[in-house]
């Protein structure tokens, strides 16, 4: 006998045969026949957000941590759209995200009906790719091939639109086949190895450099290549440089790591890339923040791109040696390749650029102090940033020792994201203390998701940086507006206050000695803890290189610069 | 060097999928000069021909973008000058009764056809390189031109 489902209840099964454990969602008219079949399916939780945006956050964070696909779940028109930036946020991370979206029935499809929204159309340029399903036989199929292309090769976001009437459209039920039948080769397809000869001409390059670095991505988090990194920086002695998200692909506490690079990267690390005679790039698209003017970038420098996308190529920065592949076969084959050697010289000659920091904060609130608090007092426990001037200040002066535990968004910079994504963090690493910090701006951007870990139990733990303002623009408005703070002053509730509302514990901390005792509170306490840090107002993140200027010109600090004054 | 370069594009037959192969050239903001899509020999392909104005590498740019899309099965460029690059034309066009055989002449030294004879106006359908074309418009334009409808080029490799 065969059996008989609704397009609702495959799709619940067609996303328990992928794994999926949990859903982050919100309903609405045109996705509700998918949550009347939800409740018979157990085995898929769902998280209800306050908003979708955090929806797609949420299982943004859930798929960094885990490094399995997040499932977010919407409904048609608003919800939908609502979407868009946690998409966008994923795609331009190499997130693996799948979406699902209802959609106003087939027949209303292109006549303005109620809550009906191109949403396919809307996120074409921030997906890998989407599908429209116009029959639930179709279903279980998509599914599997959604999944797979969200999660292979070079990871992104997907999104499935199912109109209402397919969500109850009944169909026999035949289980998923899956594999795009051979339609496209792109899901299956490996990547060529790299021929021997361009291996053996990136080993003489590394072989023969006097000043080589490596500068290390994402791609070493998304091929957990943390091994052969660590193996292959060991054998040759080059320094290891980490980008915004390849923070804690490689131990801080390692004699060869050297720290951030660009826009706010030390000083030392950028002179060191303006110095290098050779860069070895892995699993990174050298991002305009990182290299700042591309004319003035490591102009000595020869350039090995190992890469598993080959548009990445030559796109921002010509390369010597192109290696296409998985950073982590790739860094394996190196080793191989390579002699042992030392770059003692060197990475002296790096030491001496290092440059202490010197900043005085209010109540010696400092940023390095908090994190220090955060860091001795939490143990093992994943940092997820938001964005501005604490991203920054949690990506340079938190000392990550293990692998995958700085999650931040990147690339889009996206404010509002690390409360909503941390939610997906703790999900996917239950037991483990997990921090979202924010500013006191993109705290308010997504601040109602505190009522979503009330409710599910998820236990996040909050710190806000508050200084009152915009800070990163307003330092932006300091160094090149003449100090013009327009809009960036920003009043914020009581934190304690709204914690007490949300019925969490919240503390507030306005000097250096009260920190310890917060953090130490916040950790104690079971589910959701927020503490708010009132820091000094007009803190700056040095150094920073001003947009458009090369590496080799950065602001150290407001008493040096002449760019301070008045434009 | 900036010359003008032929993307192909071979993609399943969706509109979907040749609205995201031509967003995808949209939003890399590449200096498109013409689009043209049409069915090929394999049921469910079609080719869709991009010229743009550009040095090699961001065509070949374009095309690595191109290979990674689901529904692109295969996508190159190449150098105008290393192919063959065709359009149509056809140009709707008016005379006055005493000029009618001049306008004859300007058709047959273009090789082009008179495929519609109305007596309001009649319709020139020609073939050739944008050049061309472009020339045959121009001598055209010594009459009414009432309007012009061009396919944009369609191009293949030479030799290979």
């Amino acid at each position: 006998m065969t059996e008989h489902l609704t397009g609702a209840q495959i799709l619940c099964q067609a996303l328990l045969d992928e794994g999926v454990e949990i859903l982050f969602g919100y309903p609405g008219g045109a996705i509700m026949p998918f949550y009347h079949a939800l409740p018979e399916h157990p085995g898929l939780r769902h998280v209800l957000v306050r908003h979708e945006q955090a929806a797609a956050h949420a299982a943004d964070g859930y798929a960094r941590a885990s490094g399995r696909a997040g499932v977010c779940v919407a409904t048609s028109g608003p919800g939908a759209t609502n979407l868009v930036t946690g998409l966008a946020t994923a795609h331009m991370d190499n997130t693996p995200v799948v979406a699902i979206t209802g959609q106003v029935a087939r027949a209303m499809m292109g006549r303005d009906a109620f809550q009906e929204t191109d949403i396919i159309g809307i996120t074409q340029p921030i997906t890998k790719h989407s599908w429209l399903v116009e029959d639930a036989g179709e279903l279980a199929d998509v599914v599997r091939d959604a999944f797979a292309v969200a999660q292979e090769g070079r990871p992104g976001p997907v999104l499935i639109d199912i109109p209402k009437d397919v969500q109850n459209q009944k169909v026999e039920w035949k289980g998923g086949k899956g594999g795009m039948d051979g339609k496209d080769g792109k899901v299956a397809e490996g990547y060529a190895l790299p021929s021997l000869p361009s291996l053996q001409a990136a080993a003489q390059l590394i072989a023969e450099a006097r000043r080589p670095l490596i500068m290390a991505g994402h791609g070493i988090v998304l091929s957990n290549a943390y091994g052969e990194l660590r193996a292959f920086a060991e054998k040759t002695g080059i320094p290891v440089i980490t980008t915004l998200l390849g923070i804690s692909g490689f131990p801080e506490s390692h004699p060869l790591h050297l720290g951030m690079p660009g826009m706010h990267g030390e000083v030392h690390v950028n002179r060191a890339i303006q110095q290098a005679d050779l860069i070895l790039g892995v699993g990174l698209r050298f991002d305009d923040r990182v290299t700042g003017n591309l004319a003035g970038f490591a102009r000595g420098a020869k350039l090995i791109h190992l890469e598993l996308d080959p548009s990445e190529i030559g796109k921002n920065v010509p390369v010597t040696v192109a290696l296409v592949g998985d950073a982590r076969e790739l860094l394996g084959r190196l080793i191989e390749a390579v002699p042992s050697r030392t770059c003692e010289e060197w990475r002296e000659e790096i030491a001496g650029f290092v440059r202490p920091r010197a900043e005085s904060f209010r109540g010696g609130l400092s940023p390095e102090g908090i994190l220090e608090a955060i860091d001795l007092i939490s143990g093992r426990c994943t940092i997820v940033s938001d964005v501005g001037q604490h991203q920054m200040w949690v990506a340079k002066l938190f000392r990550y020792q293990r692998p995958n535990t700085h999650i931040t968004s990147g690339g889009l910079g996206t404010m509002g994201f690390a409360v909503p994504a941390a939610m997906g963090v703790v999900l996917a690493r239950p037991g483990e203390p997990v921090w979202a910090i924010s500013g006191d701006g993109g705290f308010q951007m997504n601040m109602q998701e505190i009522a979503t870990m009330v409710q599910e139990g998820i236990p996040v733990k909050m710190a806000i940086f508050n200084n009152g303002y915009l800070g990163m623009v307003r330092q932006w408005q300091q160094f090149f507006h003449g100090r013009r703070y327009s809009a960036t002053p920003i009043w914020s509730p009581d934190y304690v206050r709204l914690a007490e509302a949300y019925g969490i514990p919240g503390w507030r901390v306005e000097t250096a000695g009260e920190v310890e005792q917060a953090v130490q509170a916040a950790i104690d306490r079971p589910g959701p803890a927020l503490v708010e840090f009132q820091i000094e107002q007009e803190a700056n993140v040095y150094p920073m290189i001003p947009p458009g200027a090369s590496l080799s010109e950065p602001i150290e600090s407001e008493a040096i610069s002449p760019r301070l004054a008045p434009v | 060097m900036s010359a003008p370069h032929a993307v192909t594009v071979l993609l399943e037959d969706r509109l979907i999928t040749l609205t995201r192969a031509v967003g995808l050239i949209r939003r890399r903001n590449l200096p498109v000069r013409s689009i043209a899509v049409g069915p090929t020999a394999t049921p469910g392909l079609s080719r869709l021909t991009i010229m743009i104005q550009s040095d090699d590498s961001a065509a070949d740019r374009a095309v690595k973008h191109l290979q990674k899309m689901i529904g692109v099965r295969e996508a190159t460029s190449f150098a105008a000058q290393d192919g063959v690059a065709r359009e149509l034309a056809l140009v709707k066009v008016r005379a006055p009764a005493e000029r009618y055989g001049e306008l004859l002449d300007v058709v047959q030294l273009y090789h082009a056809s008179v495929v519609d004879d109305s007596p309001e106006a009649m319709i020139v359908e020609l073939t050739g390189s944008e050049a061309f074309v472009l020339s045959c418009i121009r001598a055209l334009e010594r009459f009414e031109v009432l309007e012009v409808a061009r396919s944009g080029a369609v191009a293949l490799e030479a030799g290979r």
